[in-house]
């Protein structure tokens, strides 16, 4: 247990380091798959992500048990939609909201600014705990986080081992824990994802939309498949372990550059990225079929899968895409999934 | 009554058709053309001499044929979706319709896409078009609204750092920069910065005519001029942006309304409601706009693009590039990010006298709760359709004008 106070995040792209070492403990804010979107909430969000709009609701619920602050990513148009609701709404009681505005297209001019953007991220969280981090409280929110970015390393090869070690249903609920717990926990959660996988089920990766809560996951691995990787957000992609050393202006810096060198699977990313990220991750997770995700509500997946079909297609992984609402739709694909393995299906 | 077209948006219609065909002529050539989104820096291409076409305007001539259906068609059989951003995609998918369909013989391809990342789907069309045989693709950054302050007008066009902050219009800049150099490379050309500095000027000065234009409607009864031809007469100048013509453009529109309202010429004689339409222009069905005028003398006297002609484009700075990239920073911020859209839309409503609003909302505009309660609060009632001006499938199944009707017999009150 920690006194610490939590900051609330929707994204992924807070660097974890920057927040422990203000003192804070980052709490990443995922909404859910299914569940209310209040009145309010879709009448002030309009047509977005219905994620985004089950995070507004949770933070509007009368009874809601509320971060000391909230940090909003710019990486998708519904989470920066949500940034413009709070920004209105901080006389309602809700906690002060910032925006990490991080541009995704690098250059000398974008780093600098982008450096910019994550002082400006550390001296919010500073403002709610009164430490603006130093290089030694970053030096040890660094020596805590590599500790969690090991224990994230190590699953993901569990992950892709023959058999696997853990279920992708397992392994997401852990990584998706580790983004809301204080690192020891986080990490002690993550190492306990183990658990024995059937040898004979169908190695699948997972592309699309990102996954807010294992329950689509669940649905996938219901009948003979593991997920074995993915290029989600809040999977194989969540931002662990990034560290930088020096004081503050060094690490916002240092961190500034590797956002624009980390895989990142944002609905604000390229097409070309998300399609070589799923190539390079199924590839590397030994995937036999891949699974494009579309949640209603986010488009961006959808303008992907060609792209997709083709990169995977080249490592001979054919794809099953779909376009669900929740984890309850999704029978054809279990089915599909069996049937590409016994090769009496097409992608 | 004044039902016959307005002279200006009849020479601007004619200009844009023989226009585009010069384009088509320069293609044909093996001259290189653009394709531009709309919040792209067109500037710099007219200095460097490349003809561009604009992403939205060729959506509306799509829409305005009847060619979306077909056009998003072509997107589905290539595996894509035709119920994403509809009017940002029309383009791409009309490039691959029969040439005997193609409107105005068809766009030529482009050498060069330009857009800035806005949102999840624009900068993956685009990506898209890059993937067309000759065609490359280049993609700006689009930050975010932060500042957004309220009465931005007053403020936006000789001091931008107020409004949308210096860091986020330094960043732009040296991408322009970078765009600039990406096609002198690929142009052989060199961007003179005297002559970028001229076109700022002329868009400067059109911006002027516009802002006068918009003060002379707003404070006529009645409305001058349709909606339907201020669109035109407005948009198709702003496309051509930097250029004497277009300046002569605006003026001549300020010229035809000043004429119209000393002459107490009308559109409708009986005007008693005064509309105005939020949203973007509905192509496929611009008779709409005029259609509620004999049932309840509702007369459309505003819709935002003359409106944001005025207030949002003007930028003055020395910088040529600094001052393009205040322009397009955070241009549609100013339209759908609270409080800067909210205020400004409750300012020209107050200023235009309006009595009732048609709201159409698009699935990729945020902020549209909040336009629409500011406004209430002022006691002006809204009317919220949630429709993609550029699908005619989807305008259809909004019952959009159905849903006007009812909204203007119980709700928009003709004053006594």
């Amino acid at each position: 247990m920690t006194d610490a106070p939590v900051i609330g995040i929707v994204g992924g792209d807070v660097p974890r380091q920057l927040v422990l070492a203000a003192g804070a403990i980052p709490r990443r804010l995922l909404g859910s798959w299914s569940g209310p979107v209040s009145d309010r909430a879709a009448s002030l969000l309009g047509a977005v992500d219905p994620v985004a709009a089950r995070i507004l609701t949770e933070l509007l619920a009368p009874a809601a048990t509320l971060p000391a602050a909230l940090v909003v990513c710019n990486d998708s148009s519904a989470h920066l939609r949500l940034f413009y609701v709070l920004r209105l709404l901080r006389d309602e009681g809700l906690p002060p909201v910032h925006l990490l505005d991080l541009p995704r297209r690098d250059s000398a001019e974008a780093r600098r600014f982008a450096a910019v953007q994550l002082r400006a991220l550390a001296e919010f969280c500073a403002e709610v705990t009164g430490r603006l981090p130093t290089a030694a409280a970053l030096g040890t929110a660094a020596d805590a986080e590599r500790e969690v970015g090991a224990a994230v390393a190590a699953l993901r090869d569990r992950r892709r081992t023959t058999p696997p070690a853990v279920t992708g249903t397992t392994a997401l609920a852990a990584l998706i824990a580790a983004q809301t717990l204080p690192p020891a926990d986080a990490v002690a959660r993550l190492e306990a994802a183990v658990e024995a996988v059937d040898p004979a089920a169908v190695r699948v990766h997972v592309t699309g939309s990102g996954h807010p809560d294992p329950s689509v996951y669940a649905a996938i691995e219901q009948a003979g498949s593991v997920i074995v990787s993915d290029d989600v957000d809040t999977g194989d992609l969540a931002w662990f372990g990034e560290t930088a050393g020096g004081d503050l202006a060094a690490a916002c810096t240092h961190l500034a550059d590797r956002h624009f060198t980390r895989a990142v699977a944002a609905p604000v990313s390229l097409t070309a990225e998300r399609a070589a990220g799923a190539r390079l991750r199924a590839a590397a997770g030994g995937a036999e079929v891949a699974v494009s995700i579309r949640r209603v509500g986010d488009d961006g997946p959808a303008w992907d899968l060609p792209a997709a079909r083709k990169e995977l297609a080249d490592v001979g992984i054919p794809v099953v895409g779909c376009a669900i609402a929740d984890a309850g739709g999704l029978a054809e694909v279990r089915a599909t999934i069996q049937a590409l393995r016994a090769g009496t299906a097409e992608s | 009554m004044s039902g016959e077209r307005l002279p200006s948006a009849a020479a601007a219609t004619s200009y844009q058709r023989e226009w585009f065909q010069e384009v088509r002529g320069a293609a044909a050539a093996g001259e290189p053309i653009a394709l531009l989104n709309a919040d792209a820096p067109h500037e710099v291409f007219r200095a460097l001499g490349i003809p561009y076409v604009v992403n939205q305007w060729w959506a509306s001539v799509i829409a305005a044929k009847r060619l979306a259906p077909q056009s998003l068609a072509v997107l589905t059989e290539r595996g894509l979706p035709d119920d994403s951003q509809q009017y940002d995609a029309l383009g791409l998918g009309a490039q691959d319709l029969p040439p005997e369909q193609a409107p105005w013989g068809g766009l030529p391809e482009p050498a060069f896409a330009v857009a800035e990342r806005s949102g999840d789907i624009t900068h993956r069309i685009f990506e898209l078009w890059g993937q067309r045989p000759g065609t490359e693709t280049f993609l700006l950054s689009r930050t975010a609204a932060v500042p957004a302050p309220e009465r931005w007008w007053d403020s936006v066009a000789q001091r931008p750092d107020e409004v949308f902050g210096a860091a986020r219009i330094d960043l732009l800049a040296a991408e322009i920069r970078e765009l600039v150099a990406w096609l002198e490379e690929r142009t052989g050309r060199t961007l003179d910065l005297d002559r970028l500095a001229e076109i700022m000027a002329l868009g400067n000065e059109q911006a002027e005519w516009n802002r006068r234009t918009r003060d002379l409607i707003a404070g006529a009864r009645p409305t001058p001029i349709a909606v339907t031809d201020s669109m035109p007469s407005v948009m198709v100048p702003q496309w051509h942006r930097g250029t004497q013509w277009a300046v002569d453009a605006a003026r001549r529109l300020h010229d035809e309304v000043a004429e119209r309202i000393a002459a107490a010429e009308g559109i409708w004689p009986g005007e008693r409601r005064r509309m105005m339409w939020i949203g973007r222009g509905l192509w496929s069905d611009l008779e709409l706009y005029r259609s509620f005028q004999e049932d309840f003398d509702a007369v459309f006297v505003w819709s935002m693009y003359l409106a944001i002609a005025a207030d949002g484009y003007a930028r003055y700075d020395d910088d040529p590039i600094r001052a393009l990239a205040a322009r397009f920073v955070g241009l549609t911020d100013l339209l759908y990010v609270p409080p800067m859209s909210s205020s400004w839309y409750v300012k020209e409503a107050l200023s235009h006298g309006v009595d009732g609003v048609v709201h159409l909302v698009a699935d990729d505009t945020p902020g549209s709760a909040f336009i629409s309660q500011a406004l209430e609060a002022q006691g002006i009632p809204v009317l919220e359709i949630v429709a993609n001006n550029a699908d005619s499938r989807s305008t259809a199944a909004a019952r959009v004008k159905e849903r006007i009707t009812e909204f203007i017999r119980t709700r928009v009150a003709a004053p006594a």
